[in-house]
């Protein structure tokens, strides 16, 4: 678990956080979403002692940061950035392994912890002995992704990743960090100003703006009920509800029985996905089934639109 | 109508119009019966037929060479016709020098002459210009080298040279020269060594300190657009007077004149460009990286010595390289106030009227300045590979 109590760091006269409070339980697939300026880095490398909180302080498992030493801290946690940040004159196995390396690693220990990287993330091979500037962008954040994972730390920060990655790049990388998540149970700590992005992958989420927390609480509950009108407006304002539909797998509202309509969609898509196929085919209902293929119920336009505890 | 031939290599049609014009209208060899006479200048024309015509010959090659199509073609070519330019010349110097040596009083002089010196300078131009466009390995360029370097020795040693007065300064000179040599590589690098030792505490200030870093560039500045005589001279009263005041310095042998205040001059001449290029290299480290270096948990020592020194490195290279072939070049008129060096020879020579041994201070220093050029952009190209 992370917590944070009070925190404000000011950079000269102007507060970057200012009284800043969040607990991030472990395990979680945490967001940090807000516009430019707002101070979301700033909390996020104060969680690695990059930043010295002004006032407050920040443990990690019940633990002030401030009584480990900053390096051994940070060791101890991934942390990913927007550009990569590749040592350009280290081959991207160096890279990935320098963690590993700062720790003291057997050879054969960091050999068989590369190989399982290496798979985890789909890395091909080939490209291990290459130099950052002989990669494309996605293949270096792959490999930064990877250099945060190498020593296999319990929690990774990671500042806006994906945002300077072309679209398919940046999805198969969101897929794979999601994938990673679910499957190690690490705690997640992800600074981003894309709200779709943020929606995707977050199991926890922190709205800021100015230096402040608006609003914690899971996207959901975020989405459902906006703290206020900047919340609602930075969820997209008209687009807001069309987002919701997106939190809410079919399953939920659908009505179980027999049917006669012809489409089918999935039990596991979102309403989203369900509306939008109503509108490509013009049906007012379509067919729920599951993974197999067997008819499960119906899902009718007016369930959605009169949709109600969507939680 | 038949078309014109395209030039497809400028540089060797310059350089061919600039060996024939000078050829035609300076003399090769100047015979003289003493230092202080002006003697006859003798032209090409009249040296031994075998080598000046393997001179031309390699002349007339670079000409027609220019029109050639293939750039390997160009590139061995010229190093060929430059090979043949630069042996026809220096065989044909010192045979002719012989010949007329033969007939002259014992004092009498042949000294190399406008035509000789723009061959030669021909010929290194064209090779130089044939390796760099050729992008020879690095064992290639030494090879090439070494093949002259032999040459010129073996003709040396052959005795070819030897009525030259050129060689005869050389060769009353050569007890010193050595030492000289020595002498002056010596200032070079004291010079080096403090600029080191005051540039890098200066690099660090200015990297820390943004406030600092426009007074210390506009001091070094300062310091550096003084004339090398000016403050050479200007060095001579306070060192002379400290040297009085502490006898630990006179003792040390420290004093107005002599290599000490011509190594503090060639270091603070040192200072302005070795502290622009250390700064701008530590600068120009990509803040991403040395921040990811700190977030991942690398101390400050290690990052220092991990990422930020081998990304810096080219920087710092091409700022020692400048200043070392600056120093090259300054240590020559340390000689002025009694710090010896090759510069010792130039000012000796330009003092008697010798312009012989002239040369045989100011080829060396030049040669010096050239292989220093040579061995930093070899380093560098290592300290390049990866980034």
């Amino acid at each position: 678990m992370i917590e944070l109590c009070n925190v404000s760091r000011n950079f000269g006269p102007t507060p970057a956080v200012a009284d800043f409070s969040l607990k991030i339980e472990s395990g979680a697939f945490f967001v940090l979403i807000g516009p430019s300026g707002c101070g979301k880095s700033t909390v996020l490398r104060m969680i690695n002692a990059m930043i010295l909180p002004d006032k407050g302080k920040i443990e990690i498992h019940g633990q002030d940061i401030r009584e480990t030493e900053p390096e051994k801290l940070r060791r101890g946690i991934g942390y990913v950035i927007q550009s990569a940040g590749l040592f350009p004159h280290w081959t991207a196995a160096d890279n990935i392994l320098a963690v590993p390396r700062l720790l003291k690693w057997s050879p054969s220990k960091s050999a068989a912890r590369l190989d399982a990287l290496v798979a985890m993330l789909g890395i091909d091979p080939a490209l291990l002995k290459r130099y950052p500037k002989q990669l494309s962008g996605g293949q270096q954040q792959r490999i930064g992704v990877a250099r945060a994972l190498a020593a296999d730390p319990d929690i990774i920060l990671m500042d806006e990743p994906f945002a300077a990655l072309d679209p398919v790049s940046r999805v198969a990388l969101q897929h794979e960090i999601s994938g990673i998540h679910a499957e190690s149970g690490k705690t997640i700590v992800f600074v981003t100003h894309d709200m779709d992005e943020g929606l995707r992958l977050a199991t926890g989420m922190a709205v800021m703006n100015n230096g402040r927390l608006i609003q914690a609480g899971t996207p959901a509950s975020i989405l459902l009920a906006p703290a206020d009108d900047f919340v609602r407006d930075f969820l997209g304002g008209e687009a807001l509800q069309l987002r919701l539909l997106d939190l809410v797998p079919v399953r939920k509202l659908m009505k179980p029985g027999k049917t006669r309509a012809t489409e089918t969609i999935a039990a596991e898509a979102s309403l989203k996905s369900a509306l939008n196929l109503m509108l490509a085919s013009r049906r007012m209902s379509l067919c729920v089934a599951d993974e197999s293929g067997a008819r499960l119920g119906e899902i009718h336009l007016n369930d959605i639109v009169a949709r109600r505890d969507a939680r | 109508m038949a078309e014109m031939p395209k030039v497809h290599d400028r540089v060797l049609l310059a350089l061919f119009s600039l060996g024939l014009a000078v050829v035609f209208s300076g003399g090769f060899l100047n015979h003289a019966p003493n230092r202080l006479a002006t003697g006859v200048a003798y032209p090409l024309s009249q040296a031994p037929a075998l080598e000046a015509a393997v001179a031309m010959t390699g002349l007339c090659g670079l000409a027609l060479l220019s029109f050639a199509k293939g750039q390997k073609l160009r590139t061995f070519g010229t190093t060929l016709a430059a090979a043949l330019i630069l042996w026809g010349s220096l065989a044909g110097a010192g045979h002719f020098a012989a010949i007329l040596m033969q007939t002259g009083p014992p004092a009498a002089r042949a000294s190399l002459g406008p035509a000789f010196w723009t061959l030669a300078g021909v010929a290194i131009l064209a090779i130089v210009d044939a390796v760099q466009r050729g992008s020879f390995s690095f064992l290639a360029r030494v090879g090439i080298g070494g093949a002259f370097c032999a040459g010129f020795f073996l003709m040396a040693a052959a005795g070819d040279f030897d009525s030259l007065s050129l060689a005869r300064e050389f060769w009353n000179n050569r007890g010193i020269f050595v030492s000289e040599l020595l002498h002056h590589l010596g200032l070079v690098c004291a010079a080096i060594f403090f600029a080191l030792m005051i540039g890098a505490p200066l690099t660090v200030l200015v990297l820390r300190k943004k406030a600092a870093a426009g007074f210390v560039f506009a001091s070094l500045g300062i310091l550096q657009t003084i004339p090398s005589i000016a403050l050479f001279g200007v060095l001579i009263a306070p060192m002379s007077r400290l040297s009085e005041l502490l006898p630990l310095l006179r003792g040390l042998g420290i004093n107005g004149t002599g290599p000490a205040p011509a190594v503090l001059a060639l270091t603070l001449y040192s200072l302005l460009p070795l502290v622009r290029g250390f700064y701008t290299g530590f600068s120009e480290v990509a803040i991403e990286v040395k921040d990811a270096a700190a977030a991942i948990g690398f101390g400050w020592r290690r990052r220092f010595i991990e990422v930020e020194l081998p990304l810096a490195l080219p920087a710092l290279i091409s700022g020692l390289r400048v200043v070392t072939i600056q120093a090259i070049g300054l240590a020559s008129v340390a000689a002025l106030i009694g710090a010896g060096g090759l510069g010792t020879f130039i000012f000796q020579g330009i003092g008697q009227y010798a312009l012989d041994l002239v040369l045989v201070g100011a080829i060396p220093v030049i040669l010096l300045a050239l292989l220093a050029n040579f061995i930093f952009e070899m380093l560098l190209g290592l300290a390049r590979r990866n980034l």
